[in-house]
């Protein structure tokens, strides 16, 4: 039974027939007030939980506090017939879908494919807010979802039009903690922050050592081939787990102002490069040691190897179960769809074991959390090396106990980014 | 014979250009460093009423330029390596401007095209050829080997200012070479004559004459880089991407990317533009006073 946020309901039920005047002025009257009042609503529905708030007074998900997300609206009837003719519009990041199968999707069903990307969470809630991008579909991140359904940027999914996300994906992830009950999204990779690094430049076994994470700060040697994740929390959060602090969502300043303190520390050692581009610097030696994804280390071996070089030197560790932070992200069938039935319909396709592989295998790297996509599997078929199995991510690895980089309150986010910005500027 | 408004008219396209395209962005900036954010999109909400300005992250922003505070460091390497490098294109470009300007009348045109050539690429390419120029493996480190100037040859990509300032040079030297030609062409050669004339060398004909006329050219040319120079952030990002050659730019640019805080990126952005307002304003006074001087 799908949870839904009980006041929202009578509103667009009431809405849907023909009215009286006096009747339409008090619906009208009514439903100000209950837009007014649905931030205070939905904080009293979730009262209970006693977890901070994040947008439109939606509680901040946590993998042990879960969070239904509510309903302003109903998901689409079953058994309605896709739409056909015109433009069908994908919103990615780019390079991270393969154009040609969402061209064949959009062909199969007589559609124009416009793919159009974003380069970061930001612009893409930006662009939708501000309806200068009408997707279809959108690719989001979890820690963006709060923002997305309290700004009504994404619609309810109908799972009847969905089949292969209870066929194909990851139990833990058929009801992830972010959105219980898959109310709006569905997953689409899944990867964990780590080490990356080349045995023929860096002596160390770095999966052997006590704390791994404390190679970045006894580097001096690989001066200059070095690299952190530019990203404010992936930054910070390295340095917190140098220190075995796993409270990596934590706001409070002075646990983030120690993290800094060890992060600018790194500067004098290894003056690391700061960029998210360790996918092709590190199959190009350009870098030897980098804070990475482990859909980068993928990436690097599926697509950026030079010629010559098999990939056999390539390396990614990464921290046990609730010791390093895994993500994931999604789609999500965006409101301003025109054609919501085929929307769901990518969703499913998206979903669907031979896509999904190829999409993975042939261009993004990136893994999807398939059931049929297992290390072994993997292995066998020669997409992954054996060496780069640690980069290969399980079922249990997600779920309750795991750790993962979740939304802030806007206080917390100024703390990290301000935080971030003084490590950027090196002084 | 014309209406006195006629010739008014041909200022038109620019002042609309400028209302458009520099005033009312530029307002924009000030409305959100003035402003709040989106509680949900966390967009910018700009303060378009100066009645409604808060002025407290500006002035948080400011404070941070204090001495030892936040933003002092990035403001002294900015400005060292802005100065540094307008000072390598002055050396550079102005032998290159003197040269076209006087020496050449055949290749000058030659010259002149060879000169615009870089802006047919764009500048992030320009910068894109230097990180495969100076790899490791790259070529200037191979022609170092192989030349044996050097045995251990320089890491130029790994957080070295050195680069980051070639890197501004190169990008924006054609810029300054441009309005310095034409300055230099501007000076009357009957000066020059005269001078000779009266018995300076070469030397001190240039040191007396062209020198002191084409004053304003140096300071318009190094005022059109320096502006644009003192704002970069791709020039250290792809020839360094290390914190130790962050420039300001780099600041803002984390704070207008994303996140809760853009007003502090458009306060950064209205005090960057004041420090660069003061530089303008004494190229005007000097523009405006030779002017007097050329009247009287």
């Amino acid at each position: 039974m799908k949870d839904r946020d009980p006041e929202a309901k009578p509103a667009t039920t009431a809405l849907r027939g023909s009215l009286s005047r006096r009747r339409a002025l008090k619906t009208i009257g009514g439903a100000g007030l209950v837009a007014s009042a649905a931030p205070f609503i939905v904080r009293r529905a979730f009262a209970d939980s006693a977890q901070p708030m994040g947008p439109g007074g939606i509680p901040l998900a946590r993998p042990e506090h879960p969070v239904t997300l509510p309903m302003y609206e109903d998901p689409l009837k079953a058994g309605m017939a896709p739409e056909t003719g015109g433009d069908f519009v994908v919103y990615v990041y780019a390079d991270y879908i393969d154009k040609g199968l969402v061209n064949e999707f959009c062909k199969a069903h007589g559609v124009n494919m416009q793919l159009t990307t974003y380069d970061s969470q930001d612009e893409a809630i930006t662009k939708q807010a501000t309806h200068a991008v009408r997707p279809d579909v959108v690719n989001i991140t979890p820690d963006r979802l709060a923002q997305g359904v309290a700004g009504k940027l994404i619609k309810p999914i109908n799972h009847s039009y969905i089949p292969n996300l209870a066929a194909n994906v990851w139990d833990g992830l058929q009801s992830p903690f972010y959105d219980v009950g898959s109310q709006y999204t569905v997953p689409y990779t899944v990867y964990k922050t780590g080490i990356g690094w080349r045995t023929d430049k860096v002596s160390e076994d770095i999966a052997k050592l006590d704390n791994p994470w404390s190679i970045f700060w006894n580097a001096k040697k690989y001066t200059g081939y070095v690299g952190v994740l530019d990203d404010a929390r992936e930054s910070l959060v390295m340095a917190m787990l140098y220190r075995q602090f796993y409270d990596i969502n934590t706001e409070d300043p002075a646990e983030i102002d120690k993290a800094l303190t060890d992060l600018k520390a790194l500067i004098p050692i290894c003056n690391p490069k700061i960029n998210i581009t360790e996918y092709q610097t590190l199959a190009t030696k350009q870098s030897w040691l980098h804070q990475s994804w482990s859909g980068d280390l993928l990436g690097a071996y599926v697509n950026y190897l030079p010629a010559g070089d098999d990939g056999s030197s390539l390396r990614f560790w990464s921290a046990p179960k609730g010791k390093g932070p895994i993500q994931n992200d999604c789609w999500a069938v965006s409101s301003s769809t025109t054609k919501p039935v085929l929307a769901h319909m990518f969703l499913n396709y998206i979903l669907d074991q031979d896509v999904a592989f190829n999409n993975f295998a042939k261009f993004t790297g990136y893994q999807p959390p398939q059931k049929s996509m297992t290390a072994d599997a993997l292995i066998a078929k020669k997409i992954v090396p054996e060496t780069l199995r640690t980069a290969v991510m399980g079922p249990e690895d997600v779920g309750a106990g795991s750790l993962q980089e979740c939304t802030l309150t806007s206080a917390g986010q100024k703390l990290w980014q301000s935080a971030y910005a003084k490590f950027n500027s090196g002084t | 014979m014309y209406p006195k408004w006629l010739w008014a008219v041909f200022a038109l396209p620019g002042v609309v250009w400028l209302i458009l395209l520099f005033l009312t962005p530029f307002y924009a900036v000030i409305g959100v460093a003035f402003g709040g954010v989106d509680p949900i999109f966390q967009n910018p909400l700009p303060a378009w009423n100066p009645l409604d300005w808060d002025f407290t992250s500006f002035l948080d922003t400011l404070r941070g330029f204090l001495p030892g505070r936040t933003y002092w460091g990035i403001f002294l390497r900015t400005t060292e390596y802005v100065a540094i490098a307008l000072s390598l294109c002055l050396l550079i470009g102005y032998p290159v401007a003197y040269y076209i300007s006087r020496h050449t009348r055949r290749t000058k045109s030659l010259l002149l095209a060879l000169l615009i050539l870089p802006f047919w690429v764009s500048y992030l390419m320009r910068m894109l050829a230097w990180v495969n120029l100076f790899a490791p493996e790259g070529y200037v480190n191979g022609f170092l080997r192989w030349s044996h100037l050097v045995t251990t040859p320089p890491d130029w990509l790994n957080g070295n200012p050195v680069s980051v300032i070639l890197g501004l040079v190169y990008g924006y030297i054609p810029y300054l070479i441009l309005p310095l030609l034409a300055s230099l062409d501007r000076i009357d050669k009957s000066l020059l004559e005269a001078a000779r004339d009266l018995g300076a060398s070469p030397f001190s004909a240039f040191l007396q004459v062209t020198l002191p006329l084409s004053k304003t050219g140096i300071l318009g040319a190094s005022v059109i880089i320096a502006l644009p120079m003192f704002g970069d952030y791709y020039t250290p990002n792809i020839v360094s991407g290390s914190p130790k050659t962050s420039m300001l730019g780099n600041q803002i640019d984390i704070y207008f990317h994303g996140g809760p805080q853009p007003s502090v990126g458009a306060a950064l952005t209205l005090i960057l533009s004041a420090f660069l307002g003061v530089l303008m304003a004494y190229y005007m006074y000097t523009v405006s006073k030779a002017q007097r001087e050329s009247q009287a």
